[in-house]
């Protein structure tokens, strides 16, 4: 071989994710196990919220070796399950996945399980167990499996069912790692109860190799309404998603391609769209050439008057939701949340929601309140410096005009959903700056902030009014014993002067709208300190 | 002229009345307090206005009054609640020192009163605050009464520090016990502080004189001036007090004798002059009944010292002429007068007046006769923000116009003391015999 010349071979993406695992997360021993409860739990919640089960997840991690750093990672959920011929490629096939379609779930890249499953495949060689059951189904399944890394395919080792004996549904994944766990602990447990915050609905529970319970229960009944499928939009669309799609079509006509396979084309949109990229509305779509393809890619982005891409496919938590979360989480003196109404960037729908706490176990924001940054209902842990919302929330926002002066008790919950979140770099833990979106988080944080003033306005002048009362009430005892002095017998000075206090505290609290309470304590505390 | 005046058998049984009264009073008021309170009425006490703009002076009457403005003071409002609190109170300490016999001073009611009243907030804090701090708070509270009640102190037998004196012919009851006020040797009568149950017993005597300073009373006292001159002889010893105040009242109301006062040549002796006359801003309320709307101002004044040619060479010009006739009618047609004093006497005896007599003889005749009359810039420069006061009515008239104008012009000032420095013969023998007989006074 001369030095010019170069062997060439082509890798598996098992393989290609093998050797670059810190793409995806799994960079070294205390990301790794992070990373695979993120994983597993997401996966988990997934097969449950995104379809209408409230979801009870149970996370195990436990010590899996007397000497060496393994942990085993079982996480149990109560979804859909998977069908048996379906579970080998979803946990032993690089890039199998459900979730390819225009639904907003937490995953999206049909990537994640089989990256927990490689990385223990190279660290503590034990295969992963997976056993599941869908809700109309009589047997319970049962799978250990490893990767073939070469072929990217999946290697059974054991698989067997059994019939159920309760009504159960859902799956429980298995792996053993090995991770840096003492390191790892808080990022986990951080992790876990960020997740919860939003999931009031869901049922947590982590058992740690501590044997440490964290539990947190659900606290309502509402779930967020669930994803539909849509069709793209086709302000999203690209030359290349174009040309995939003419090749395997089933129809006959472009015109008829065009309607089914997008939303907000009817007839009249396709019409003019076909007509503009200078073709023949009946024409075959396989049969279109290279230039007619980039002339229908053009004519279609540049038609300005298409309904907006449609929400249906998101799943927003909803105010409600939200609203309990932050109750749950901690226990604030007052809570609002916003849930915005669809907006879309490039084609894809979007829709922010917010939620803001104030005051109880709320952490102290210092020159702005705390943040807590979620997408897809997934935390976001990182990169908080980089972030959109966290610019927002600090830049934009003026927190004295809401009252608030800082150092305060206040924290500020963003949740975008959309079924393409722009996330900023690969990392998936800062949200990037599109002006729509922008624009959307502004708006939504203005508006709880509004509820806040409202509600701090509203503390501040029943405060007022109750220093106001204290400043009477405090002199009622002497007024009483003044007027008593010139107008009671000797011995019936007593009975005569409580009798004046009890008038006097009636009017005082008549006259100041405070509570008769308020105005008896303060009465009662001169007295007190005065030995009467 | 000798008098025989009523003779009634004064015993304590007068203050025994007196404090039946007062009792009755506070307890009639407090009462209709009770009932507000009882009807679920937020309790208030209205009273009139103690304030300079509800201060008026009365033409008719010529002396300062309390205008017809009134103030309600509720207990619910809270910038009324400490003030209604200590008004209570202060009624409460006053009350009980009546029942038990008793003379309190207005420090004895400070004292009294003061307490501190310990609370907890509603953000749990315990608080502690004073009925009251200074004993300005708690006279401020006595003055309220008063108004509220619509009584003196002295008729709550309340007990302030006096310091008025007098001696003459006069004998009075004081107590239980009957007075020469003749026969006090070198001392004098100190007045008691509740005036109004002294009875006049006795008298012979032609006038009151009245004297600003303590000194000149003691040394006119010596040298016999009052039984020569049939004279009572009073000193207020500086800044009037209530007591001396009411006391020359009666004497002027119930013996119908001319009252005089002399005072020094400044604008504080002028002012000292206005209390007795007419009463003062801060104690208007009281004027009924302490101050002396037909007392004269007998001297030292300005015409005494300088004559009036300044007075004259100013008014020679028209402006200046029609100004000051605007303060005050009729300064053409007031009588020429010459100095009681020679040049060298007065550049011996003349003191330089200071920027605060300047500014205080604004406040007495207006801005408009200062700038008229004064010459020196300097001096002018200093009074410049009282540009725009007006004066005090009752000292809007020619006479007066005329002392004040000579004091800018001159800028000078002089005391009772100086002209005693002359020789006390002067003053005794000349001076204020010659005023008296020929009427050379500022009524
Ligand atoms: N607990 C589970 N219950 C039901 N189905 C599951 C579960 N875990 C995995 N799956 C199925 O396996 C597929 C692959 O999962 P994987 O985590 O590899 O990819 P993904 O979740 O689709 O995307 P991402 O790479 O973003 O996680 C999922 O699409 C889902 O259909
Ligand atoms: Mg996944």
């Amino acid at each position: 071989m001369s030095q010019y010349d170069e062997v060439y071979r082509a890798v598996s993406p098992a393989e290609f994710f093998y050797k670059y695992r810190e793409i995806a997360g799994f960079a070294n021993p205390v990301r790794a196990v992070y990373q695979t409860v993120r994983e597993l739990v997401e996966n988990a919640l997934d097969a449950t919220d995104v379809h209408g089960i409230p979801p009870d997840v149970k996370v195990t991690i436990k010590k899996a070796d007397e000497t060496q750093e393994f942990y085993q990672i079982t996480v149990e959920d109560n979804g859909i399950g998977i069908p048996p011929n379906i579970v080998p490629n979803a946990f032993g096939k690089v890039l199998f996945s459900s979730k390819y379609v225009m639904r907003q779930s937490r995953g999206m890249y049909g990537l994640g399980v089989k990256m927990v499953v490689l990385y223990a495949q190279m660290t503590t060689g034990r295969p992963v167990e997976v056993i599941t059951s869908k809700p109309n189904f009589k047997r319970i399944y049962y799978f250990k499996l490893r990767i073939d890394v070469n072929k990217n395919e999946p290697v059974i080792l054991e698989a067997g069912s059994w019939r159920k004996t309760r009504d159960w549904h859902g799956t429980i994944v298995s792996v053993t790692i090995e991770g840096d766990w003492n390191r790892a602990k808080s990022r986990v447990l951080e992790y876990i109860n960020r997740t919860a915050t939003i999931l009031p609905y869901a049922n947590i529970a982590l058992l740690t190799p501590e044997n440490e319970i964290i539990y947190y229960p659900r606290v309502v009944n509402t779930m967020p309404r669930p994803p539909v499928e849509t069709k793209p939009h086709p302000q999203g669309l690209d030359l290349e998603f174009l040309s995939s799609l003419v090749k395997n079509t089933g129809f006959e006509t472009l015109e008829k391609l065009l309607i089914n396979s997008f939303q907000s084309i009817g007839e009249a949109t396709a019409r003019q769209i076909i007509q503009k990229a200078g073709l023949d509305p009946a024409k075959k779509p396989e049969s279109l050439t290279n230039e007619e393809l980039l002339a229908l890619v053009n004519a279609i982005k540049s038609y300005d008057k298409y309904r907006p891409p449609s929400p249906k496919s998101l799943s927003p938590l909803g105010e409600e939701i939200i609203t309990a979360g932050l109750k749950r989480a901690f226990e604030p003196e007052f809570v609002t949340a916003v849930s915005r109404r669809p907006s879309a960037y490039s084609g894809h729908p979007f829709i922010v929601e917010v939620g803001l706490a104030y005051g109880g176990k709320t952490p102290i924001g210092e020159d702005k309140p705390v943040v807590l940054r979620y997408a897809n209902k997934i935390p976001l842990l990182y990169d908080e410096a980089t972030d959109m919302v966290v610019e927002v929330v600090k830049d934009e926002i003026s927190w004295d005009n809401y009252m608030v002066s800082l150092p305060a008790p206040i924290l500020v919950l963003v949740h975008v959903c959309s079924t393409k979140v722009p996330f900023k770099g690969v990392g998936k833990e800062s949200i990037a700056d599109i002006p729509e979106l922008r624009r959307e988080v502004k708006l939504g944080i203005m508006e709880a902030a509004r509820g806040l003033k409202q509600y701090l306005s509203k503390k501040i002048r029943e405060e007022e009014a109750k220093k106001r009362a204290e400043n009477i009430a405090k002199y009622i005892p002497e007024v009483a014993r003044s007027l008593s002095i010139i107008l009671a017998d000797e011995d019936s000075f007593n009975a005569y002067r409580s009798e004046v206090v009890r008038k006097l505290t009636t009017v005082v609290a008549k006259r100041t709208g405070v509570s008769l309470d308020l105005i008896q304590g303060i009465v009662k505390s001169v007295e007190a300190e005065a030995g009467v | 002229m000798r008098q025989r005046l009523g003779c009634s058998g004064v015993t304590s049984k007068i203050d025994l009345e007196a404090r039946g009264k007062a009792l009755d009073i506070v307890k009639y008021s407090m009462r209709e307090l009770l009932e507000q309170i009882e009807r679920g009425e937020k309790p208030t006490l209205i009273m009139p206005k103690r304030t300079l703009s509800n201060t008026i002076y009365d033409l008719k009457h010529k002396m300062l009054l309390l205008g017809p403005e009134l103030q309600k003071r509720s207990f619910t409002d809270v910038n009324e609640a400490k003030k209604f609190m200590q008004t209570l109170l202060m009624a409460s300490i006053i009350y009980e020192a009546l029942r038990n016999n008793e003379y309190p001073t207005i420090r004895d009611l400070y004292y009294r009163g003061k307490h501190s009243i310990v609370y907890r907030s509603i953000d749990g804090k315990r608080v502690s605050e004073n009925t009251w701090d200074e004993q300005r708070e708690s006279d401020s509270v006595i003055r309220d009464l008063e108004v509220l009640l619509s009584v003196l102190r002295e008729d709550l037998l309340i007990l302030s520090k006096e310091k008025g004196k007098v001696v003459g012919n006069l004998v009075i009851r004081s107590g239980d016990d009957t007075i020469d006020l003749s026969k006090m040797g070198h001392g004098a009568y100190s007045i008691e502080p509740t005036p109004d149950l002294i009875e006049f017993i006795d008298v012979d005597a032609e006038y009151i004189l009245v004297v600003e300073k303590d000194a000149v009373f003691q040394q006119l006292h010596r040298y016999g001036f009052w039984r020569k001159y049939k004279a009572i002889l009073v000193t207020s010893a500086g800044q009037p007090d209530r007591a001396t105040r009411r006391f020359v009242r009666r004497l002027s109301d119930e013996l119908k004798l001319p009252v005089y006062i002399l005072a020094d040549s400044d604008p504080y002796g002028f002012y000292i002059y206005s209390v007795f006359k007419a009463g003062s801003i801060t104690l208007s309320y009281e004027s009924e009944r302490l101050a002396t709307p037909s007392a004269k101002f007998i001297g030292v004044m300005m015409t005494d010292i300088f004559g009036d040619s300044v007075f004259k060479k100013i008014i020679k010009e028209r402006e200046a002429r029609k100004t000051l006739e605007e303060v005050a009618t009729g300064i053409e047609d007031l009588k020429p007068k010459t100095p009681y004093l020679s040049e060298s006497e007065r550049s011996n005896f003349i003191i330089k007046a200071k920027t605060k007599d300047l500014e205080r003889a604004v406040e007495l005749i207006g801005y408009k006769v200062a700038d008229v009359c004064m010459e020196d810039k300097d001096a002018k420069s200093k009074i410049k923000r009282k540009e725009g006061l007006t004066g005090y009515p009752w000292f809007a008239t020619p006479h007066w116009v005329r002392e004040l104008c000579i004091f800018f012009n001159t800028l000078s000032k002089l005391e009772i003391e100086a002209m005693a420095s002359k020789g006390l013969k002067f003053l005794a023998d000349k001076y204020i015999p010659e005023k008296i007989s020929s009427g050379d006074w500022i009524d």
